[in-house]
């Protein structure tokens, strides 16, 4: 689904995740890798597999935009790691496999005690925002931006409900008004919740199915 | 029946109740006998004919010989609101026995100093529930707390019973019985078809008990109040509300009335009415389980002074206390089963042993035939049954927890009293592996759940030793009952009653809703509160409540084709005189059915084809035969279907002809295969994830904490949705997912009953017709307006279609 932002051309990709093909770079929010370890922790019986299930989508991403960079809004960890944990190396491994790319990371509430892993991760840290061609890149949004730009933070979905059923899926919100333009992408990683009432001030809406990106009316 | 051993201080019970001119009755008397011998037993009547009394005797004559000094006696109730009453009913005869203690009552509402008092000072008899027991069950000291008891009463068995809360209670009573040997448990619950399997169910499969059955009111007299132009009266519908005026009549008529009605929307819809009508508004009220606890206390108190005209209630009134007998009980539509109008027939008149009356009032034309089946079926004593659960893995593996915590278990220990209940008798040496390896490792693969922990096992004995998940455990200890609900509260701060999450998430701030008879307009949502303002006229939204509707039971759905095979032989029942001419009607445009045929039609219309089948199995079972034939229809000629269900048959609507010979419709209606094909025909995966919601959170796989407490508690918080779906793809073969699928067969659709339904469509004669126009059994289904599409289309489809009719404010 392609949609133009303030002048750039932007298109929504099914798995959750924007191209920007005027940067070549992909961008995507709220990861939060080693969430179900987290999980594990308390004592809640979420099974592995998740991480590598996330960390293969993101590859294919690449693959197929063709992308040099790859730019993340935010949470790209759950919480700080344990040093029992394995993941951190297991990204790490998959870093080094996509040693062609620029990794930037705008960090994000939960991306805590992160500076020596972003480090060994090669991936570039920035603390509030990312200015790129005139747009704001940034974790979560704020009313009054002096100009357009994306973040992520809301995990947005929308309820569609008809008069039998009802349905929620992972949703793109678009706020078009000019000036502000702003965009807000869906969460990422698929051990994330969604939240049908957020405070932004969309005007249009795209969910995607996992297969295509449709409109809501 | 012979006479009763006479037993010491059972003479003074009996001398004290009748100096307080309280009746004692044989049944009793036995009761008491057997418990001081030792024994276990179910004790089973209507509500209100003191089987209170029956249960408690034994333990106060024991009292009077050998006085407690000790925790000694349970007695768990089903409903927190009820406990406090039961408490105040149990400690009246205390102080007239000279028994200087008294009891106390322990649940999930008693302040957190009640209950430090409780623990430092044990009092010998508590009032509790299933899941306070529990959570005793959880502390180190549990085998020291609850180790000397002396019975337990089980009060309202037949609510817990079918349902997972009974299936905790079966585990906790059997730990009870490890560390009591000999304990004796009693029972006590209304009339059931199958009281046997309910005694054992209670106290385990090789456990003996006595069944004792309290009185029975000598007669019940069911009438129905027949609408006074039959002709007018609708064939379909279901408020009832043209009825209004025959129920003014005989509410005008009584003193005091009872009304009862299926739904709780459909009570406050009648309680609106009627105090929009009488003369005495005042002195209606409402009454229904979701009304806080005080204004339902009022209501109680009020009709015993005799202070009320009418009460408008649900199922609510059906459990309980001694409520004062009304002089009559009227119920809107029909209750669907003998049981539940039995049980409301016997609120009615203020003599033990007296008749009971009950006039239905039947809210469209087939009803009328309900409430005659009905009346069959009592002349008849027979009764539903209420089957137990079986196999509930979820709720195994929450009990395990809790032992472990509670002091901890070894392997061998824990396996025998999990054999030891009716739920778990059959457990799999698999099922029990798996159990085992879900709260110690996650899961049963090492490498799947690395970093997990929950129980550990340290020489043979399996533990908590993690303080923070303890005591997450026990904050979530028997979240069986249904979640999502938020309390009403007014904004000065009277409370009014708990409400569906799911209704008021649907309401902006400034709209009007209808609750606990008022009108009410929903201020704001914050903290699982609700806050409201009263309103002043406008439009406003009756919650609907989920649940609110049993399906017709085989009982009566049998006895409803019985009548119409009579009408077919002209053999009409005379109750049925008022609907003769709509039977006629039936037998003329189509056919009747019977319990030998199977009634089959096809007609056509503007919408499209219409098929329409009669199999009387009850809605539940209905919803899966009509996915099922939509289903096997579809592989044949690929299309969707439009299926509507009721409580007497289904219909299908689609765009082609159905074209349905006889032999076409026995392979479409055949047993074989039907598991297989059912699932495929439902949307099983996303009911299974629906139906996973309670799983997760018994089995402790989602936390329900207070949303926001600490970074910690915001770190864990996800939705069961969301695990089903990370189980789903990384851990198929978890028995908690297994365990929804079976779920949704058994219980959401009666799989047993869809079975049973089809095994006797094979000898059964099919009657096809085609009826040029709708027939009144046809009417029904095809005005409910409430069509659901087939689901065998894939996501993508379904996305789109759904986007081309969303509603509005979607």
């Amino acid at each position: 689904m392609k949609i133009e932002l303030a002048g750039h051309q932007l298109e929504l990709l099914p798995d959750r995740a924007v191209w920007w093909p005027g940067q070549e770079a992909v961008l995507l929010a709220d990861v939060h890798l080693g969430k179900d370890q987290v999980f594990r922790r308390q004592g809640l019986a979420v099974p592995v597999g998740v991480l590598e299930q996330d960390l293969d989508r993101l590859e294919l991403l690449i693959e197929e935009t063709g992308a040099k960079r790859l730019i993340i809004l935010g949470d790209l960890i759950h919480a700080p790691p344990h040093p029992d944990d394995d993941w951190p190396d297991r990204i790490g491994q998959w870093r080094a496999e996509l040693d062609h790319i620029e990794i930037d990371l705008v960090l994000g509430n939960h991306d805590r005690d992160l500076s020596t892993w972003l480090h060994q991760w090669q991936i570039d840290g920035h603390e509030t925002l990312l200015e790129l061609d005139g747009m704001l890149l940034m974790h979560e949004w704020r009313p009054r931006l002096p100009a357009p730009g994306l973040s992520g933070h809301l995990h947005p979905g929308a309820r569609l409900k008809t008069r039998r059923e009802q349905l929620r899926l992972p949703a793109y919100l678009l706020d078009s008004s000019p000036g502000r333009e702003h965009l807000v992408l869906p969460a990422f990683g698929r051990f994330t919740g969604l939240m049908d009432e957020v405070e932004f001030p969309w005007d249009r809406r795209f969910v995607t199915t996992g297969q295509r990106v449709l409109p809501l009316p | 029946m012979s006479a009763p051993q006479s037993v010491p201080q059972a003479g003074s019970i009996e001398a004290l109740f009748k100096r307080r001119g309280w009746p004692v009755f044989d049944f009793q008397r036995e009761a008491w006998a057997a418990f001081a011998a030792g024994e276990s037993g179910l004790i089973h009547a209507p509500t209100g004919s003191g089987k209170t009394l029956a249960a408690w005797g034994g333990p106060l004559a024991e009292c009077l010989n050998a006085p407690p000094n000790r925790l000694s006696y349970l007695w768990i109730t089903p409903l927190r609101a009820l406990a406090n009453d039961t408490t105040e009913q149990l400690n009246r005869p205390l102080a007239a026995l000279g028994l200087d203690w008294r009891v106390a009552t322990r649940t999930g509402d008693t302040s957190a100093s009640e209950r430090r008092r409780i623990s430092k000072q044990p009092p010998p008899a508590l009032v509790t529930t299933p899941e306070s027991l529990s959570l005793m069950l959880s502390y180190a000291d549990s085998r020291q707390r609850l180790g000397r008891l002396r019975g337990v009463v089980v009060d309202e068995w037949h609510e817990l019973l079918g349902s997972k809360r009974g299936v905790l209670l079966e585990l906790a009573l059997a730990r009870l019985r490890a560390i009591n040997p000999g304990l004796p448990v009693w029972g006590l619950s209304a009339t059931l078809g199958n009281v046997d399997e309910a005694r054992t169910a209670l106290l385990g499969p090789t456990n003996p008990g006595r069944l004792i059955a309290g009185r029975m009111p000598r007669e019940i007299q069911v009438d129905t109040l027949l609408p006074p132009s039959i002709e007018r009266f609708p064939w379909a519908g279901r408020t009832g509300l043209p009825q209004l005026p025959g129920v003014l009549n005989y509410l005008q008529a009584a003193r005091s009335t009872l009304l009862f009605t299926n739904t709780r929307s459909q009570a406050e819809l009648w309680f609106q009415a009627i105090q929009a009508v009488v003369p005495w508004p005042d002195r209606v009220l409402l009454h229904h389980g979701s009304i806080d606890r005080k204004a339902r206390a009022e209501a109680e108190e009020r009709l015993r002074r005799g202070e009320l005209k009418c009460v408008v209630a649900t199922s609510s009134l059906d459990l309980g206390v001694d409520f004062s007998p009304v002089d009559q009980v009227l119920q809107i539509g029909s209750p669907k089963g003998i049981a539940r109008l039995i049980q409301r027939a016997g609120r009615s008149g203020h003599q033990p042993g007296q008749t009971s009356r009950l006039v239905c009032v039947p809210t469209h034309a087939l009803e009328i035939l309900e409430v005659a089946a009905a009346r069959r079926r009592i002349d008849e004593r027979r009764v539903e049954a209420r089957r137990p659960l079986a196999g509930s893995l979820d709720v195994a593996a929450q009990h395990l927890v809790t032992r472990a915590l509670g002091g901890g278990f070894t392997e061998a220990e824990a396996l025998a009293e999990l054999r030891d209940t009716h739920a778990f008798a059959e457990l799999s040496d698999l099922e029990w592996r798996w159990l085992l390896e879900f709260i110690t490792r996650g899961g049963p693969a090492l490498k799947a759940y690395p970093g997990f922990q929950k129980v550990k096992v340290d020489g043979g004995v399996f533990h908590v030793p993690n303080r923070r998940i303890a005591s997450l455990h026990r904050m979530s200890v028997g979240t069986i009952t249904a979640d999502g609900h938020l309390q009403v509260r007014f904004m000065k701060g009277r409370s009014l009653g708990q409400i569906e999450e799911r209704f008021i998430t649907r309401l902006k701030p400034g709209e009007r809703f209808v609750f606990a008879g008022r009108l009410l307009t929903l201020a704001k949502v914050k903290d699982m509160t609700a806050y409201v303002r009263a309103a002043s006229g406008g439009k406003a939204a009756v919650p609907r409540w989920s649940g609110g509707r049993l399906p017709l039971s085989t009982l009566l759905a049998d006895a409803v084709l019985e009548m119409m095979d009579e009408a077919n032989g002209n053999r009409l029942d005379p109750d049925l005189k008022p609907i003769a001419e709509l039977l006629e009607l039936q037998k003329e445009r189509s056919a009747l059915p019977a319990p030998d045929r199977l009634l089959i039609e096809q007609i056509e219309s503007r919408e499209g084809h219409h098929l329409y089948a009669f199999p009387f199995a009850g809605r539940l079972a209905h919803e899966g035969l009509a996915a099922l034939l939509a289903w096997r229809l579809g592989r044949e000629a690929p299309q969707s279907y439009s299926m509507t269900v009721n409580d007497y048959g289904i219909e299908l609507v689609g765009d082609a002809p159905f074209e349905l010979d006889e032999s076409r419709c026995r392979v479409l209606l055949s047993p074989l295969h039907l598991e297989p094909d059912l699932l495929r025909a439902l949307n099983a995966a996303e009911m299974a994830r629906h139906r996973f919601r309670d799983i997760a959170r018994i089995a402790g796989l989602v936390f329900q904490g207070y949303p926001g407490r600490g970074k910690q508690m915001r770190q864990i918080q996800a939705s069961s949705g969301l695990m089903f779906d990370m189980l789903s793809e990384h851990d198929p073969d978890n028995l908690l997912l297994t365990l929804a699928r079976r779920e949704v067969l058994e219980s959401e659709m009666e799989l047993s009953r869809i079975r049973a339904t089809l095994e006797r469509a094979r000898s059964q004669t099919l009657v096809l017709r085609q009826p040029g126009r709708l027939s009144p059994l046809a009417f029904p289904l095809w005005a409910d307006r409430l069509r659901s599409r087939v689901s065998s289309e894939d996501f993508e489809r379904r996305v789109e279609r759904m986007l081309a009719t969303l509603e509005p404010g979607s």
